[in-house]
């Protein structure tokens, strides 16, 4: 167990978002943290990412921690090229040869070679998330922050691009926290699934997914399975 | 030139023909030179004051005097937009100043700036108030129009102060700025000439305009009057193309 948050609280104004919320967590795998919306999901990375302090209570294993990080939006910088783009966060990091390097490896790993000089308003949507998975890999950090990046892509798009991740994610084991709202992509990426209850956010229940990432589909029973059990976890009343 | 901008080049200089017509009509039927002469009238007139000795330094003059109001305005509003945009309490502290400044009627700042200046100031005076409060504005704008979650994403990514400043903050506020700079120019050269009317400096276009209203030479007047307008436009030209090469990334390839 690496990373710990001990009975973290945080409101805004009068709204309790997390009231006495504690969890323990393993490194190097995918964390998924799935919850109803305005359950405080982004608060929770907020405050793992150091942005944002809690209220009351602490973390441990955080604060040393390089971190990089998937955006719900692209977030790229509109006059400034793809290859320029991941340049643009590496650049303070390491030596010209070094960024030059890591931005033509991974802009090759996600399938953007050929658009390596195109700016982001000549890109699709998809192409633009891969421009930011590529921007988050690249840059040297020991843990990842997700906060919904499929979300709102057709199911098709969502596919390819969580394939990109997850091949990249293999490549270098980073510990990952994910969060989001829809099931079925907790289920594809996660090695453990987080289930939070409704504002002030409470830790509902946890599901261990040992399924390997290739064999995590519906023909699967043991993946059937465990999709009915993070089912029932989810719709399970919590009084 | 792809069939739009060939449609727009004719579009263009059938208005302009029109404007000749039109303007033509008139002057026949109004049949006397001192109220409205006619276009070829008018080129003659320009022709000569071409032709003058003293055309290249009374040209020079005003348009030194539009580049330095400018350039002044320019670096001063540039500064305190920036200051203002970042600093809420100094955006007040200026606030009142600002909008005195951008209040005052012209001919008050004119009449004002002959009382206090020499005449060849008069006009730089003028055109700095005149165009301050425009790109003052726009930077203060354009950098509260930063876009908050591409800041936010820099911030996180631990990307160094000074590099945010250079390679986010300055490309956002430029399209402000532009604008604002084109607004300025154009007007630069309305007040400049306004001023120059009053404050009657040796070398300037408007001395030129006040001595053709003076001695009713109407077709002076208008030759003076082409004259500035060409100034004005090769100056509005200009800072197109500055802003077609920044915008680059934003237009279409």
């Amino acid at each position: 167990m690496t990373f710990e948050i001990h009975n973290a609280s945080k409101a805004f104004k009068d709204l309790n978002v997390l009231q006495d919320f504690s969890m323990e967590m393993e490194d190097h795998k995918i964390i998924c943290i799935v919850g109803p919306s305005g359950a405080g999901k982004t608060t929770l990375l907020n405050i793992m990412s150091g942005v944002i302090k809690p209220d009351a209570g602490s973390l441990s294993g955080f604060a040393d921690k390089t971190v990089s990080y998937l955006f719900q939006e692209p977030r790229l910088l509109p006059w400034k090229t793809v290859d320029q783009n991941i340049e643009f966060v590496l650049k303070d990091k390491m030596s010209k040869n070094d960024y030059h390097r890591l931005v033509d490896q991974y802009v090759d790993m996600v399938g953007l070679a050929d658009f390596r000089h195109y700016y982001p308003r000549q890109l699709s949507g998809g192409m633009k998330q891969r421009v930011a998975i590529a921007r988050a890999f690249a840059y040297p950090a020991d843990l990842l922050l997700m906060d919904e990046p499929f979300d709102g892509l057709d199911p098709q798009l969502k596919r390819s691009l969580i394939n990109a991740f997850f091949c990249l994610w293999q490549l270098e084991k980073r510990s990952v926290f994910f969060v989001t709202h829809d099931m079925r992509e907790a289920l594809l990426l996660g090695d453990k699934i987080i289930v939070l209850t409704d504002r002030p956010a409470r830790i509902k229940g946890h599901i261990q997914n040992p399924i390997p990432y290739w064999d995590r589909h519906s023909e699967n029973v043991e993946f059937q399975r465990i999709e009915n059990q993070l089912n029932e976890l989810v719709i399970n009343p919590t009084c | 030139m792809n069939s739009s901008t060939t449609k727009t080049f004719f579009i263009t200089l059938g208005s302009v023909l029109f404007l000749f017509a039109v303007w033509e009509i008139g002057a026949h039927y109004v049949g006397q030179e001192i109220l409205l002469p006619s276009p070829q009238k008018t080129f003659i007139h320009l022709i000569s004051i071409f032709v003058s000795p003293s055309f290249w330094s009374t040209i020079g003059a005003t348009i030194a005097r539009g580049i330095m109001g400018f350039a002044i305005s320019l670096v001063i509003a540039v500064f305190l937009g920036l200051v203002a945009g970042f600093y809420r309490p100094f955006f007040w502290l200026l606030q009142p100043w600002v909008t005195v400044i951008k209040t005052t009627p012209v001919m008050s700042i004119v009449i004002l700036a002959i009382i206090w200046f020499e005449t060849d100031a008069v006009p730089v005076f003028v055109a700095f108030l005149i165009i301050f409060p425009i790109i003052y504005g726009n930077v203060v704008m354009g950098i509260r129009n930063v876009d908050r979650p591409l800041l936010e994403m820099a911030r996180m990514y631990k990307v160094k102060t000074r590099r945010i400043v250079i390679e986010l903050f300055t490309p956002s506020i430029m399209p402000y700025l532009l604008a604002g700079v084109s607004t300025a120019m154009g007007l630069t050269w309305k007040v400049i000439i306004a001023a120059e009317i009053l404050s009657q400096p040796s070398f300037a276009i408007g001395t030129e305009l006040m001595k053709g209203k003076i001695n009713f030479e109407t077709a002076n007047v208008f030759a003076w009057t082409v004259v500035a307008i060409m100034i004005s436009f090769i100056f509005e030209s200009f800072i197109q193309f500055l802003e077609i090469r920044l915008n680059r990334w934003g237009s279409s390839l």
